[in-house]
């Protein structure tokens, strides 16, 4: 089998970083994009298996690359979970309506990531 | 803290609670004790364990206790065991039961992760359930009836949409909304003073405790738990717990990782 893809968005590098060495330990192979168009643009020539989003993000931010991967062909595949500071359940909401599968907080570690991908089977 | 003070300390841990200090815990034992050395006003963590081999005080000796248990947990730990809990389980047994009522035992619940994930997998499955949830420490049990989590431990097991659904934020943590801290009921309890005629149960989890246990201890806690368990109960343990070898009181149940049943031999002995 493929390795499974992982797409990592976020504006920090800093971010994209930690968020790399966690996802590449349980064996993703990582992409990363700096903002939602670039996100866009991989997604239309490859699209992941995951995809860790930021919500704020120069460009394009996170909730309307969101809203606009689940209209391409074959963009309900991937796995969505947004990764950011917003803590608020209205904004928690607010994402899993637009089509997130599951929502993580910053800051987070190594053992959430894995228990959030566990529940939305992409471990 | 001194090679002697450690072997006290061990010797502590397995008289009142069953537990097996080993020796590569001594360095987090010093650390642990630190914040209790405080607390309790001594200059050190070696002031504090001088006090307490001379005059033992019970409330010093329990905080000493607590704080060194492996009270490590969260939720739906072993995702596999709540999936088997609510899809096979609880519909089988409850068929069995007048009003279909299942009771549920979280022994040694810590922090009450593994009990609020019982309650509301029991919700989801439209299941009667009555669940209980005991602990040694006093601690975790205050801890657990307030249901409150920190942003790690609440994410750590929870999907974003049962943590909404079942917890509200409040300062920096989440905590259980009334209707899932008011479906289960926590106590303290030791369980190696467990009442031999206790209320029985038909489903117990009590999961990465054992494995904990002074291998003595770890025998009479394993048959209390197969006489708190009803002849066609369950008794979950941790995913990769064996009993085999310490009691012939319960088989596990193929293909069911950690799940154990009684075996024929217990029954016909209760019958």
């Amino acid at each position: 089998m493929d390795p499974r893809t992982c797409l990592i968005v976020d504006d920090s590098r800093i971010i994209r970083k930690v968020a790399r060495r966690i996802v590449e330990g349980l064996g993703f192979e990582v992409d990363e994009a700096a903002d939602g168009a670039e996100a866009l643009a991989w997604c239309g020539s490859a699209m992941p298996d995951v995809v860790l989003l930021d919500w704020n993000m120069p460009v394009m931010d996170g909730l309307s690359f969101l809203r606009r991967l689940r209209t391409l062909p074959g963009g309900e595949v991937p796995k969505v979970l947004f990764c950011t500071v917003e803590t608020a359940p209205e904004r928690i909401a607010e994402a899993l309506s637009a089509g997130a599968d599951d929502y993580v907080m910053k800051p987070f570690d190594g053992e959430i990531l894995q228990s959030k991908l566990a529940e939305v089977g992409a471990v | 803290m001194t090679p002697e003070d450690f072997e006290r300390l061990q010797a502590l841990m397995a008289t009142r609670a069953g537990f097996r200090l080993t020796r590569d815990r001594m360095h987090l034992a010093e650390h642990r004790l630190g914040p209790i050395a405080r607390r309790e006003g001594f200059d050190s963590v070696q002031a504090l364990l001088d006090n307490l081999w001379t005059k033992p005080v019970a409330s010093l000796a329990w905080a000493v206790i607590e704080t060194l248990l492996n009270s490590e947990t969260w939720f739906r730990r072993d995702r596999e065991a709540f999936e088997s809990f609510s899809r096979e389980l609880l519909p089988a047994i409850g068929m069995a039961r007048p009003g279909g009522l299942v009771r549920v035992w979280s022994a040694g619940c810590g922090s009450g992760q593994e009990a609020y994930s019982l309650a509301m997998s029991a919700r989801d499955a439209k299941a009667n359930v009555e669940i209980v949830a005991t602990d040694l420490s006093l601690k975790a049990i205050e801890r657990a009836r307030a249901g409150a989590y920190t942003g790690f431990e609440i994410q750590r097991g929870l999907s974003a949409s049962m943590m909404l659904r079942w917890f509200e934020p409040l300062d920096d943590h989440w905590v259980a909304r009334a209707e899932l801290q008011q479906a289960v009921q926590f106590n303290r309890s030791n369980l190696l003073d467990e009442p031999i005629d206790g209320p029985r149960f038909d489903v117990i989890f009590c999961r990465y405790l054992l494995k904990d246990m002074e291998p003595m201890r770890r025998v009479a806690v394993i048959e209390a738990l197969e006489r708190r368990l009803v002849d066609d109960g369950c008794l979950f343990v941790g995913a990769d717990e064996r009993l085999e070898g310490d009691s012939v009181a319960f088989r596990p149940v193929n293909g069911r990782k950690g799940l154990f049943v009684k075996s024929p031999a217990s029954i016909s002995r209760a019958a």
